[in-house]
């Protein structure tokens, strides 16, 4: 694969996301703990969350534990239904709230097809998962991928064909969640064996 | 079932169902100047003297619904051209000056006379040389303001559907057929409300007849709107049951599930059957004897209050169960 970066003088444009690994996740909430810890979401609300997908017939059963978070997409239906504009999507892909601009009419709470948002009550605005966005700066990973028992996080830059989630991606078989619905998840899901 | 905070609430319901009213009140009262001049002029009234107040309590009650009621002027410092919600805030401002200076010209002979404006430009600036408006002025002026009321009306109406209506991850929402439905509920919610009042208060002066020609105009637009909101109803029903797996699970809902007696007990039955049925039997005689419309106060209360309490269940069913019904994950991948 050509890397962009050796034929112009500007680095490429990075794309936040993430790959998992249901098959490592044992739903142990740790990710959820950590998020709530580094950054303070009131009790009683999740930035992460982790979804049971349960299938087969009996006696041919399993449970898959599925991690998630906002998928921060590149064609997010709440940063288009925002009123004020508070919603916004930045260059490497992390969608964000303008908790100033942020009115609470949870018009965009509507229109997650993830249910990634809750109103913070002490903030008095819609909230959600933010790629840890304050760690990403300072070059950390997000405090759910650090905390992650099982390894089933990986996080990085989608358009870096050398970073890990991309490897992953090249070398698994992999799918996302209402993709169909165009809203073009940055969350990417290794399939089962 | 799906675990669901229900964040929009009673107070969304009954934003919808006011400003529908207002939409309403203000395009009979519109349609009501053109067509019928001097004949229809207590329903003019009626309509102009309405409209503007429901949607203010409404939009009081949508501020209350907001985290942050004392920053909802921020809506108004920019536009979101992809936001139903920020168009709407401008339709519905737009609405509500257009609304108010109908109002102040129907205010009857004696108080309007209080009402003064300048007739020269140069008494502009000097407010006690305004003289009262005459006859022609008010004529014109009113005729005016109902035209250009008339598309923004309609506009604010269709709107309270298309704010739900635009969103694809709810799939009850998510066609383009509830805006006409909330559209057409929202005008005979209008013409309810106006049918209500003229039931309620002593008729014009000039005597029974009149009282007859109105009822006829109001019943006709009245049920012209119900049977069109039910060949709205009937396709709705048959496209979501017959659309992708979350659609047809998404009818499910009033469909044998929680909202069903609201829905077809409230919506269907009360709202739009049963008052459609009451105004079949006034109509009646027009129709197929060329007599003259049966009118009866109490029935005529009665079909209009039917139609007020459908057309506030109807958007009870759908703000609520719109909440619960969501995209379905793929069973098998």
């Amino acid at each position: 694969m050509a890397n962009p970066a050796k034929e112009s003088n500007t680095p490429p444009k990075k794309r936040w996301g993430f790959v998992m690994e249901p098959e490592r996740c044992i739903d142990c909430e740790a990710c959820m703990v950590a998020c709530s810890v580094e950054n303070q979401v009131p009790l009683g609300e999740h930035r992460n969350w982790i979804s049971h997908k349960e299938m087969g017939i009996f006696p041919d059963l399993n449970i898959t534990f599925m991690p998630e978070n906002c998928h921060h997409c590149s064609n997010p239906p709440c940063e288009r239904v925002c009123p004020t504009g508070a919603t916004y999507r930045r260059d490497d892909g992390i969608v964000l709230v303008d908790y100033d601009k942020c009115i609470g009419c949870k018009y965009c709470m509507m229109a997650c097809p993830y249910d990634a948002r809750y109103v913070n009550e002490e903030k008095q605005a819609v909230d959600k998962c933010t790629f840890c966005v304050h760690r990403l700066d300072a070059g950390l990973p997000p405090a759910c991928v650090e905390t992650c028992v099982g390894g089933a996080r990986h996080f990085g830059d989608l358009n870096d064909p050398y970073s890990e989630v991309s490897k992953l991606l090249a070398t698994h078989d992999y799918y996302q969640l209402y993709e169909e619905a165009g809203t073009g998840p940055a969350i990417y899901y290794i399939r089962g064996k | 079932m799906h675990e669901v905070d229900f964040h929009w609430n009673i107070l969304i319901v009954i934003y919808l169902f006011t400003a529908g009213i207002s939409a309403g009140a203000f395009v009979i009262s519109g349609l009501a100047t053109y067509l019928g001049g001097a004949k229809y002029k207590r329903i003019s009234r009626i309509g102009a003297l309405i409209a503007p107040w429901p949607l203010v309590f409404g939009l009081s009650m949508l501020m209350f619904d907001l985290t942050k009621p004392l920053q909802f002027w921020w809506l108004f410092l920019t536009v979101q051209w992809t936001s139903p919600m920020s168009i709407g805030s401008w339709l519905l401002t737009f609405f509500s000056i257009l609304s108010s200076l109908y109002f102040l010209l129907w205010i009857p002979r004696p108080w309007r006379d209080l009402l003064r404006v300048p007739y020269r430009w140069a008494d502009v600036f000097s407010p006690r040389r305004w003289q009262p408006m005459t006859r022609e002025v008010v004529g014109i002026s009113r005729r005016v303001l109902a035209a250009v009321g008339f598309p923004i009306g309609l506009g604010v109406g269709m709107y309270t559907g298309i704010l739900l209506g635009a969103i694809p991850s709810r799939p009850l929402w998510n066609t383009p057929m509830i805006a006409q439905l909330f559209l057409f509920s929202a005008m005979s919610s209008g013409v309810a409300t106006v049918l209500l009042i003229a039931a309620a208060t002593p008729p014009a002066k000039e005597g029974h007849d009149h009282m007859h020609h109105e009822r006829h105009f109001l019943v006709t637009v009245d049920a012209v709107l119900i049977v069109l909101e039910i060949f709205i109803v009937i396709p709705f029903f048959l496209h979501q049951a017959l659309n992708t797996w979350s659609s047809a699970e998404s009818v499910n809902l009033v469909l044998g599930g929680p909202f069903t007696l609201p829905f077809w007990g409230g919506v269907i039955l009360l709202g739009l059957l049963l008052p459609l049925a009451i105004e079949g039997f006034e109509l009646y005689p027009v129709v197929w004897k060329e007599a003259a419309v049966k009118y009866s106060r109490l029935w005529g209360g009665a079909s209009a209050v039917m139609v007020l309490v459908g057309g506030f269940l109807l958007r009870y069913v759908f703000v609520y169960a719109g909440q619960v019904s969501h995209f379905l994950p793929l069973l098998e991948r």
